[in-house]
This record gives C-alpha cells, structure tokens and sequence, in this order.
C-alpha cells in the first residue's frame, strides 16, 4: 500500500500562485532509490523533471553502477517514460573529474583516504545541479538519499541501516530550502516495495556500495592510471612499527587505509594493523589494535548545516564513518573552517581524510575532513 | 496554458510529407512483391524501383545505373570512404583527405580506414568554419591521394563548402570525390554533370522521406568495394532485398525538394535571418557560429557566453521549443562539438552552442515566439551559470 499521508515537510513556497504545480529538477541514478523519489514527487503533484548526470566516461571499464553506466542511464529513462516525466542525460564529466575524481588521487597521494561521494554531493549533486534546476524554473531539487529536511535542517534518515547523512555534510545551508528527500522518511524495504507497486523497473536492481568510477572496488588501479609512474605515493617504503623499526618494505603508501590489516608482515604474535600513513618519509606504521584508538580529533573544510553553530563545549555525537553508530563527545575548539572534538570514550581508526559529522540527536550540525585524530597511544615520528 | 510547441530540429529529422506517405501506401500492401522476383508481383514492384531509380537520378543529374539506395547517409558515407578507399589501397594509393568538421560518419570511417592502413589528412578549418583552401592545395596535392571526402553543408553550422573546387583539385590529384550531402540536399543544386563529383550521399528523412532509406550516388566507372555481401541487388554494391515502398517515397520526397528548392530556400533565408537579427539585438554578445561563411539558410548556430547548452536545450524544450547542441552521444547527453572545436571556438562557448535549425514545420510566428523566448531564458541559465 502506497503511504497516502504526505511525507514532505517542505511547504511550498508562498510566492508560487495558487494552482500552480512547482518545478522539482529529480536527480535519477537509474537505481531504485532515486526512481522511487520521482514517482512519490510526481504522485505529489510536482511539475517533475528527471536527470541523470554522467559523471565519468564509461567505457566499458565500469560494468555496472548504479550510476554513470548507460545501462543505469537507460533503466532512469524508462522510469521517467513509465512516469510521463521529460528526462534529459547531464554531461558533468569534466566538473565531476575536476571536483572529485581529481581530488580523490591527490588526498591518496597525500596519505589520507578520502570520500568522493562527500564531494560528490557537495559540488556535483547540490550546487550542479542547482545552477540547472535554476535554468528551468525549479525551485527545487531532489535525489534519492535517506536522509530528511525539516525546517530548514537536515535531518538523519528514518532507516538507520540506511542513513546517508555522513555523505551530506558539505552541502550548501542555503540549499537545504530548496531540497526535497522523498525516501528519506522510508526504510529501504519500504522503497523497494514501493517500486515494485508502481511497476518500476528498478524495483529489483541490486544496490553497489563501491566507489561509482572504482571498478571492482580497486582504487589503487585508479591511482596507477592517474599518477605519474614515479608519485611517491606508489614508490616502495619502509613498514615501520611504532617505536621506528623497520620491519619490511611496501611498494606505496597509498595501497594501505589506516585500520588496513591484509598484506602487513607476519610473524608477531598479536594481529598488526596500518596506524599511520607518513607521506614525509613514505611510511607506513604498524601496530597492534589499541594503537588505532582516539579519543579526539581535528577536523578542517568544516561546514556548518545549522544557522547557529553548536558553542564550545556542547555535548554533541559524532560519527567518523559511514554506518557507524555516532559517538558522545564534545566540541572542544571551533575557529572559523576547523574544529576539535574530544569523544567520551575511544573509537578505533579515526583516519585523516575522511569525515566526521556531528549530530545533536537526528539533526546534522555540519561535519568536516578529518585532518587528524589524537592517539590514545603515541606513534613516534618521523 | 503553454503554446502549440515549436520545432526548430529540422537538421536532426523531419516528419514524413502526405505527399510522399501518399505515394508509398500501396507498396506496403497490394504491391508489397520482391524486386527480384520473376512473377507479377515481382516485376510490378521491380517497375516501381526502376522509375523510382530514375526520377532519383534526373534529381541528381545523373544517370539510372549511378544511383544506389541505401539506408541514409551513414551508409552511404561509409560505402564512399571505405568502399571507396579499399579499392585505391590495393593499388598503392593510400592517403584520404577530410576535414576535421565532418559529420561522425565520415570522420569514424576515415578512421576505420586509418586503422587498415590510410593515411589520415584532415583539413584545417577557418574560423568561420569552411576548410582552408591553401591546406586543401597542400594536402590533396601532397601525392598518394586515394579519396578526398568534405561534406557540402555542414551540419552544425550550416556553413557551405567549396565542392566545386575541392572536386577538381581531387580529380587533378587522380583521385576520388566524396561528399556528404545530407545537409546540402533540397537546400543545393546537386548536379553530376556540373561538378566532378564521384559519390554522393543523401539522406531521405531530412527532407520528408521516410528514416531508413538514403541515396547514393556513384559516377559511371568508379570502382567501389561493397560493404555488404550476398545478392546482386543494385549491381552488387547494395546487396539486400530493396525496400520498395522507402524508394519509392524518396524518389517523391526529392522531386518534391528538387521543385521547391528555390522557393523554399529563400522562406527559410528570410526566417532564419529574422531569427539571427533579433536574437543579436536583443543578445549583443552572442556568438553566430560560421557568420562569415556563406551558409545554408536553415541553420543557426548560436553560443551566449555565460551559459551552457544543457540548461539551454533543457529549458527550450520545457518551454516546447525543440532544438539541439552540436552532437549527442549514445547516452544523450551532450558532447562538446568537434565542429567547434575544429573552428577554433573557445571551449566555454563551444558547449553552450545551441543550434536552432528551420525546415517545412516552421513560421514567422514561431520565429518571432522564439526570438521573444530565447533572450529571457538566456538571462536565467546566466543567472547562476559559471559560479563554480
């Protein structure tokens, strides 16, 4: 059974004239999520327009993605022809590979380990995409994400499974007036039934966790393919342990993520995992499991999604990966683009580069790249 | 309530004219017998191709046995470069001149060609988009000349080749004349026996026949490799079993297009241009690509800087005005024009080329609905275009 209890909180915008259906500019990945979200707009009333941003040139190097692949392309188009909604194919390939695709080599290169689909959202899906719902006289926009707005904020998906929030801290406040997240308020079970009702042919499509232009899950080819032959990201290093002694050789940095534990040296009696990655000296660190925890960290590029930031020394909950459940702790520091936070007990692999998001409750406060995290043990330098 | 939508896409396809439907109808039905065949049914549809063949041929100024049907102009654009090339190759001649702004079909063939073995030269274009004549003189010149291969009116732009000179440079080089004529056909007199021409490739549904069926010409004693294999069917250079009805629809559409030429070509020049001037006064900093050039008079190509042609070409449509940017790819979206980009147009303005094309369904008021729209929707894609 189809909800028949409206599930936008978005009120319409009072300088639209009455009887007039407004424009939304639906963003379509070919997958489910995204399908649903245009038929629950269309059902709505909306003047829905569907797009599907090409992001990356897919020449039969990505089998098949949720996005980008032309398969997923066509399987957007038929649902938009199934729901009598005009649909047109977004050429963003190269502000894609500039926003993106080029700066995930580079924090690579650098030694950290980066979310495209953080910068992905930020840059392609919510202000692209803005600059064309812009063009067509739509004052908003949608996707496909689990998440919700709600007066302005955004709000965790009601599907904890299914939370997209990590990903979406880098968008523009201002944007949040504009956006509609029609399956944010849904469990991924409920979507999927939903689809199958509406005789969607996505209904079934499985869903890919995997990085969209990362074939097999394989980011070091991606790096092999975009650095040159002699980045030092990829050059052999030493594998050091905690204390500074060297215990092997690796053939690049940028093959490990902190928390890595494949592909370390035998031989020591308690599990090793990667601790750090020292771009200075090509390191890379290896310790045993407690020398992941942290307790704290400092994060930078941080965005705000609240029109009064929390003040320091706010209880606030805070997540450092996707799926992971938030954490308490406290805002310790907050200076214009950076923040600290110290967390009420350890979590394991903060890692450099990826986000953290800070919560108060459902809303999403803001969240910023991880810049570092504080060990609860030390690592020696370099 | 929104306007009757307009359609100003007359480049990509065009509807089917009563007339030509009209006279193809029986050969769907009654008359539906296979060319080849030696029975009433087969010598009744075999009668229908002949005269069909014929009144094609006196279109073209050209002889019966010259005129070969094919598919479109894909086809015949292969058929040209490759069947043409393959059999010049064998006789130690192996470079293909072309030029850097022809329609995909010609350009991917003359790589195809490449790939067994030719010499690719491909012509410079000038800025106002037709190809520079001294690199033509150097290039056809150059010696081992197998096929020279320029498209009469360029599809994007609307910008007109000099046929007639790079026909006679190529003959004076010993070698073989392509052109793509599919932009050029009913809007230029295509005459065999006023330029030297080897083959021609036409299109039937630019110009109200059906999609699916093209004509092709080749001069009497040309040698030419078939693409396809299997029948005797048009002397074995198409083999396949004839589509009656679609030849018999082509032979109307261009006799149709061959009587109104002129007429038309003048309904067209004065709408198109009215478009162009308000567009420019109202627009000051829009770019008309290939303004200098002599043009066909259906097409305008036009680039607002600040803008992009998606957002353009999507709000245009919302509005039910149908036009189209340079190429779209296989997903659709929209590709940055090689035409473009081989005239030397700045990449920002490149992809916000949006081209209007006129044709049989347009009318001054659609033209002056246009001119109205496009400057207002301008103001909104530049609104926000370009923030990033």
């Amino acid at each position: 059974m189809i909800d028949d209890t409206c599930h936008l909180d978005v009120p319409l915008p009072a300088s639209l004239p009455a009887g007039t259906r407004p424009r939304v500019l639906v963003a379509m990945s070919g997958g489910v999520d995204s399908s649903v979200a245009a038929a629950m707009l269309v059902r709505d009333g909306y003047d829905v327009v569907g797009v599907t941003m090409k992001l990356f040139h897919d020449g039969g190097e990505v089998p098949d993605r949720p996005c980008c692949s032309l398969e997923s392309v066509n399987d957007a188009r038929r649902v938009a022809e199934h729901l009598g909604i005009p649909h047109y194919v977004l050429n963003l390939q190269d502000r894609f590979g500039r926003d993106v695709v080029a700066d995930f080599v580079a924090e690579y290169a650098a030694g950290r380990t980066p979310i495209p689909c953080v910068r992905c959202n930020t840059f392609t899906k919510f202000r692209d995409l803005l600059t064309k719902a812009d063009a067509i006289d739509a004052p908003f926009i949608a996707t496909g994400h689990y998440a919700r707005v709600a007066d302005g904020r955004l709000l965790r998906g009601e599907d904890d499974a299914k939370d997209q929030t990590y990903f979406l801290w880098g968008i523009d406040r201002a944007v949040l007036a504009r956006m509609i997240l029609p399956v944010g308020s849904m469990t991924k079970q409920e979507t999927r039934a939903m689809a199958r009702e509406l005789g969607l042919i996505t209904a079934e499509k499985a869903e890919s966790q995997e990085i969209c232009f990362v074939p097999d899950g394989d980011y070091v080819k991606v790096l092999e393919r975009e650095l040159p032959a002699d980045a030092p990201a990829l050059m052999r290093g030493p594998i050091v342990t905690l204390d500074g002694t060297v215990v092997g050789q690796h053939e690049g940095f940028a093959r490990y993520t902190v928390g890595q534990r494949r592909g370390l040296p035998g031989g020591s009696h308690e599990p090793l995992f990667v601790i750090a990655l020292r771009p200075e000296d090509r390191a890379v660190v290896i310790g045993p499991r407690e020398a992941l925890l942290g307790r704290g960290l400092i994060a930078r590029e941080v965005n705000w999604l609240v029109t009064t930031p929390p003040a320091v020394g706010a209880a606030i909950q805070v997540r450092i990966r996707h799926r992971a459940p938030p954490v308490p702790g406290t805002l310790v520091r907050s200076d214009v683009g950076e923040v600290e936070v110290m967390l009420d007990s350890a979590v394991h692999a903060i890692s450099p580069g990826q986000s953290v998001v800070l919560y108060d409750g459902d809303v999403v406060l803001g969240g910023g790249v991880i810049a570092s995290g504080r060990r609860v043990l030390p690592v020696r330098a370099a | 309530m929104t306007a009757a939508p307009i359609y100003l896409d007359h480049a990509a396809t065009t509807p089917v004219r009563p007339e030509v439907f009209e006279a193809m109808a029986p050969y769907f039905g009654p008359r539906f017998g296979n060319a080849s065949s030696t029975h009433r049914w087969g010598r009744e549809a075999r009668a229908a191709l002949d005269e069909s063949r014929e009144r094609i041929a006196r279109c073209l100024g050209a002889a019966p046995d010259e005129v070969c049907f094919t598919s479109g102009g894909t086809e015949g654009d292969n058929l040209a470069v490759l069947g043409g090339w393959r059999v010049l190759k064998a006789k130690g001649k192996t470079a293909i001149v072309s030029s850097s702004m022809e329609h995909k079909a010609v350009l991917q063939s003359v790589h195809q060609a490449a790939k067994e073995g030719a010499e690719e030269r491909l012509l410079r274009s000038e800025s106002n988009g037709t190809v520079s004549m001294d690199d033509a003189r150097a290039q056809i010149g150059a010696g081992g000349l197998a096929l020279t291969s320029v498209m009469w009116v360029n599809n994007e732009t609307g910008v007109i080749q000099p046929i007639d000179e790079l026909a006679q440079l190529t003959k004076a080089a010993g070698g073989l004349f392509h052109t793509d004529a599919v932009q050029a056909f009913g809007k230029i007199d295509i005459d065999a026996r006023k330029i030297p021409f080897d083959f021609v490739a036409v299109s039937g549904h630019k110009f109200g026949a059906p999609k699916g069926i093209g004509a092709f010409f080749i001069r009497r004693g040309t040698p030419l490799e078939p693409l396809f294999f299997g029948g005797t069917q048009d002397r074995g250079r198409r083999p396949g079993t004839e589509n009656v009805p679609y030849a018999v629809g082509l032979a109307r559409a261009m006799e149709l297009a061959v009587e109104e030429r002129e007429a038309h070509w003048i309904t067209l020049e004065v709408m198109r241009d009215r478009l162009e001037a308000a567009l420019l006064a109202r627009v000051p900093d829009a770019l008309v690509h290939g303004r200098g050039a002599k043009r066909a008079p259906h097409i305008l190509n036009v680039s607002v800087p600040g803008t992009d042609s998606e957002s353009l070409l999507m709000a245009l449509d919302l509005q039910g005005v149908a036009a189209s940017s340079g190429s779209a790819c296989q997903s659709g979206s929209v590709t940055p024009s090689h035409v473009l980009a081989a005239m030397g147009v700045r990449a920002d303005l490149a992809s916000a080329a949006v081209r209007m094309s006129l044709g049989a369904l347009s009318t001054p008021a659609d033209i002056e609905r246009v001119a109205e729209l496009f400057p207002a929707l301008i103001q909104k894609a530049r609104g926000l275009a370009g923030v990033a």
